[in-house]
């Protein structure tokens, strides 16, 4: 990563709003017709539609959750869910038009692509726009290609796997999203590969008004390996968007996956995204999390540890500033012998922003000798915000080392006076005290992913403290 | 019956949890509570008073199951009491029910201990649904311990309120043993500046037995502080369940609030669930949590073994060191005992 | 170089410097004695005007510029270092990363990386410091010794023209004293100064001393040249008490 770049990034390059220019759009809200209508248009198989057509089912049935964040705001009738720009998905850059192409320019993802990346996947509001992948991952019988292709293409592969891990019961907005998905990115790694560089999805939201529904099926094969990284951005707009995507995730005995975020949506966004991965014997599934945009975000990525001596780490922070409320955390089911799980999860409240820590951890009858090991920490940057933790613990055998800590605080005058001793302004010195707080995090990111978290931090903390 | 959802949390979770209130289908709510009679006091007695009624007996919380009550005790601390005060409940056949509310009022710089012991008749159905309520004036100290032994057929409801001004200091000792269901609801308002606030419990669970404990503490005054330590050991089927909150409010600045809780788990048919709320809208404060449970160390009772100690008296040995920090809190003599034998035929 | 007029300070409601008068020449070492609870700790802070000490009266001038009333990064800008008797443990910032940024703040221009890190290096051999401590994260997990020698290389890096050690040596095992020592004479020119608050003399013993001056109840009640360190040495502050 060159400096320059480092210094060009500000939040005004998520900031770039281009005409909303579509070629179609369906009708406001969600009725039998426009999922028919919908499903048609993307010229879904047959059991594709029946699919969407149970999961609207389902949505109707279903209650809003009576618990976390008022989503009162929130109506589905007045948000059109489909939104497909003005173009046909390609794997060179050239054929993404100019204006779509410029706003991924400025989220820096071709240069990332050429310098640090295996494959990049793209997505403009509800259609991925380009997918290109390393030509020896190709030969090795690697694919990831866009959710669409791979119906069509791996109905197999697809049928006996598509929101199964994530079952459309699970909540409200689940359901939304097996009735109205669209887009998204498929990952399938053979027997054996280990995919040595990261490959990328990057979301982008331009409409105003629109939800995104993108779905994100990842295989990870007996033995293979991958690390896979999702970014998402949107501009802001004074109406509310929705973000219900869906992230399944399987990886199977002795297989490792890691799957990296950054949110950044813009502040009127709601994230109510579903992240699942059922974990074989001997498999390990890593989570890293950075949280830092949307309005409101239910966000609780969850690991299934099915196979003897599976294991999960999961790594996050949320930052929350004005008028948000990052309603974050982690889920892990220990359901068989040995199996372990670690969590160190973080946040940051500043300016009236809430974070809230909500989780579970259940280790089953089955889990006998297994491990879990829960880390929580709080910043509060001004008495003005919230910073709310709440656990559940569920232990249902004995033969179990189960620890959850958790702390809150603000950064302590002690520390700020050291640091200002060394000549750092007041500011610097508690975005200094950031950092490094966010550092766990950052450290497990790809450099560029880590510099942008930085800068977030620093741009965040501009003007807010002193 | 219907189904009674009872000792709500402050804030709620995922659903899924089945930890945002307790559900109880096998409750046997008697219709008519009748009298109460069989108390015993110990101490300055005098000080003791009947009620005829209780004002502001309303609860923020509270285990949520209201019966008219057929105790009504008024106790106002104005001095500084060296001998503890004892409140020795007990039901049998002709005091099957016992809905105590029962008003502790300490005047400035007031000091006592009062001990609320609970305990059945052999093979008696009884049935206890009580209120405690605490306001400790500026800078009164008052300590409570509390004993639950009732049996295995009993119900046990118990709902705590506690109002701490200015540099008051009210520390409950909680041993919770008894009841088919235990289900317990604690709330402090701790407004002083300066106010301390301390709860700590030991509980013991054995064949079906529920233990429901439900503890919140507000802290509003600046430098007030909560302590809730919480250790405890489940065997055969018993289930427990611990839900513990801090709650900082805003303008408690230099608050402190900590919480603890550790559940040795002597089964694999036991279940324990926690939940530790740290919640907070001040940033000028310290708050930590930790919860943890799993069986006794092996290498501990290895150790203790290889000295000689059978298993069950190895076993025995440890939890006994575990809770002997809460024990500590009680210094009644024979009280102890009788809390110490019951927790060995407890362990058998 | 530095001149304190009269210096009254207190901690919260307690009154601690009770009129503290202490001038310091470029070129020379002074050092502060005095019992526990005397205000040595404070006199350091005050200097660098720690918020958590109120200056009730008096003046503190660095190099012509009245530092009193300044922000604490300020002083440290105009030249101003001080050793912490506990330094601060910052999670997820490595020392070299720290010491970084900090020299870019004091010297108000970008450092030249590769020349910063044989520097760094340099410094950390002499002081006996493991490379590897350089990445670890500022103070954490550090012994109190090597926390000590941290705050040495700090100062060597930063290079200030007045540098505080506050109980540096306190605590110390002799080799580790020795290297603190080391750390100031390589610290030492006759264009900066520097001044050692301690209440042991330890570490007098292997260094030049201009003055000494003993602190007793927030007052400088004798100074003297290091023959009075060797005093109190051998008699304690015991006649330097009231009543």
């Amino acid at each position: 990563m060159s400096k320059t770049q480092i210094e060009d990034i500000n939040r005004n390059i998520y900031d770039i709003k281009n005409k909303d220019d579509y070629d179609y759009k369906i009708e406001k809200g969600l009725t039998k017709q426009i999922i028919e209508e919908l499903s048609k248009q993307k010229q879904d198989p047959d059991w594709m539609r029946e699919f969407r057509l149970k999961a609207l089912d389902v949505y109707n049935k279903l209650q809003l959750p009576t618990w976390g964040p008022d989503l009162s705001e929130l109506d589905m009738g007045e948000i059109a869910t489909y939104v497909r720009p003005k173009t046909k998905m390609s794997n060179t850059w050239d054929d993404v038009p100019d204006d779509i192409k410029e706003t991924f320019d400025k989220l820096g993802i071709p240069e990332a692509e050429k310098t640090s990346l295996a494959g990049v996947g793209a997505q403009y509001d509800s259609e991925v726009v380009y997918h290109s992948m390393k030509e020896d991952l190709i030969k090795q019988g690697v694919i990831y290609t866009d959710m669409e292709t791979a119906v069509r293409e791996y109905p197999k592969l697809v049928k006996e796997h598509f929101m199964k891990c994530v079952p459309v019961h699970d909540h409200k907005f689940v359901a939304l999203h097996g009735a109205v998905w669209s887009g998204g990115s498929f990952v399938y790694v053979p027997k054996g590969v280990k995919v040595d560089i990261p490959l990328q999805s990057y979301f982008r939201l331009n409409s105003p008004e629109s939800g995104q529904f993108e779905h994100t099926l990842i295989i990870v094969d007996e033995g293979a390996s991958l690390h896979f990284i999702e970014g998402c951005s949107a501009p802001k707009y004074n109406k509310v968007n929705l973000h219900a995507g869906c992230v399944e995730l399987y990886v199977k005995d002795n297989a490792y996956l890691r799957y990296s975020t950054i949110e950044n949506w813009s502040k009127n966004m709601l994230n109510l995204n579903t992240k699942k991965a059922i974990v074989g014997k001997n498999a390990q599934v890593d989570w890293v999390s950075g949280s830092f945009g949307s309005k409101i975000s239910m966000l609780y990525p969850m690991s299934i540890l099915n196979g003897e001596g599976s294991k999960t780490e999961f790594t996050g922070i949320s930052f929350a500033g004005k008028g948000q409320n990052l309603d974050n955390g982690f889920k892990v089911v220990h359901n068989a012998k040995n199996t372990s799980s670690v969590v160190n999860a973080k946040s940051i409240s500043k300016d009236g922003g809430t974070c809230t820590y909500r989780s579970l951890v259940r280790i089953g009858e089955n889990a006998k000798n297994s491990k879990s090991v829960v880390s929580c920490e709080s910043l509060m940057l001004d008495d003005i915000s919230k910073s709310d933790t709440i656990p559940v613990n569920d232990i249902r055998t004995d033969e179990v080392e189960f620890s959850h800590e958790a702390k809150i605080g603000k950064i302590s005058d002690k520390t700020i006076f050291y640091l200002m001793s060394r000549g750092m302004s007041e500011e610097d010195a508690k975005a200094m005290i950031v950092r490094g707080f966010a550092y766990p995090i950052s450290k497990e990111l790809p450099v560029e992913y880590a510099v942008e978290m930085n800068n977030l931090i620093n741009l965040e903390l501009e003007g807010a403290i002193g | 019956m219907e189904e009674l959802k009872l000792n709500q949390t402050p804030v709620r979770t995922s659903r899924n949890y089945n930890i945002n209130n307790i559900k109880l289908k096998d409750i046997t709510i008697p219709k008519e509570i009748g009298n109460f009679e069989n108390l015993k006091l110990k101490g300055k007695t005098s000080l003791v008073k009947k009620a005829s009624s209780l004002e502001n007996m309303e609860l923020k919380y509270g285990v949520g199951i209201v019966n008219e009550p057929n105790v009504k005790l008024q106790i106002n601390i104005i001095e500084n009491l060296k001998e503890p005060l004892e409140l020795d409940f007990m039901l049998n056949e002709q005091n099957r029910n016992l809905v105590e509310n029962i008003v502790i009022n300490a005047s400035e710089e007031a000091q006592a201990t009062v001990v609320l012991k609970y305990e059945t008749d052999k093979d008696l159905q009884g049935f206890h649904n009580g209120i405690v309520k605490v306001n400790a004036n500026k800078n009164a100290k008052i300590d409570v311990i509390l004993i639950n032994l009732v049996n295995g057929q009993t119900d046990n409801f118990l709902s705590i309120e506690n109002v701490l001004e200015e540099q008051s200091n009210v520390k409950y000792t909680v041993v919770d043993f008894g009841g088919k269901n235990s289900i317990t609801n604690y709330y402090s308002n701790i407004k002083g500046k300066k106010a301390d606030s301390t709860i700590n419990t030991i509980y013991l669970g054995k064949e079906n037995q529920l233990f429901d404990i439900n503890y919140v503490g507000e802290l509003w005054g600046e430098q007030s502080n909560l302590d809730i330590d919480v250790q405890g050991a489940i065997k055969d089927n018993a289930r427990k369940h611990f839900k513990g909150t801090i709650d900082f409010k805003r303008g408690c600045k230099k608050a402190t609030g900590n919480e603890n809780e550790y559940c040795t788990i002597l089964s694999d048919t036991a279940k324990s669930i926690a939940l530790p709320m740290l919640l907070c809208e001040e940033e000028d404060v310290e708050g930590n949590h930790s919860t943890s449970a799993g069986k006794i160390g092996e290498k501990e009772l290895f150790y203790i073994m290889s000295r000689g100690f059978e298993l069950k008296e190895a076993l025995k040995l440890m939890l006994r060191a575990k809770f002997n920090k809460v024990l500590e809190n009680i210094h009644v003599e024979e009280l102890k005992e009788q809390i110490i034998s019951e927790m060995e035929a407890r362990l058998d | 170089m530095l001149e304190i007029k009269d210096l009254y300070v207190n901690a919260g409601e307690k009154e601690i410097l009770k009129g503290i008068n202490l001038k310091i020449n470029k070129g020379e070492i002074h050092v502060i004695m005095g019992p526990n609870g005397s205000g040595k700790t404070t006199t350091a802070n005050a200097i660098l005007n720690n918020p958590e000490y109120q200056k009730k009266q008096g003046s503190i001038v660095f190099d012509g510029t009245d530092i009193t009333d300044l922000k604490t990064d300020e002083i440290a800008r105009n030249g101003v270092f001080m050793s912490f008797q506990l330094p601060e443990e910052i999670p997820g910032v490595t020392v070299a990363n720290f010491l970084k940024y900090a020299k870019n703040k004091i010297t108000g221009k970008p450092v030249k990386v590769f020349q910063f890190k044989d520097e760094l290096k340099k410094y950390a051999k002499e002081l006996k410091i493991k490379e590897e401590t350089l990445e670890r994260s500022l103070n954490v997990g550090f012994s109190g010794g090597e926390k000590k020698k941290n705050e040495i290389l700090q100062m060597l890096v930063l290079n200030p023209k007045l540098a505080i050690l506050d109980e540096t040596d306190s605590g110390l095992d002799v080799d580790a004293i020795k290297t603190v020592s080391k750390g100031i004479e390589m610290f030492k020119n006759e264009e900066n100064a520097v001044l050692i608050i301690t209440h042991n003399t330890k570490i007098l013993h292997s260094l030049k001393v201009d003055y000494v001056h003993i602190l007793v109840d927030g007052k400088i009640v004798k100074t003297g040249t290091q023959e009075l360190a060797s005093e109190i040495e051998e008699n304690g502050y015991e006649k330097y008490r009231k009543g």
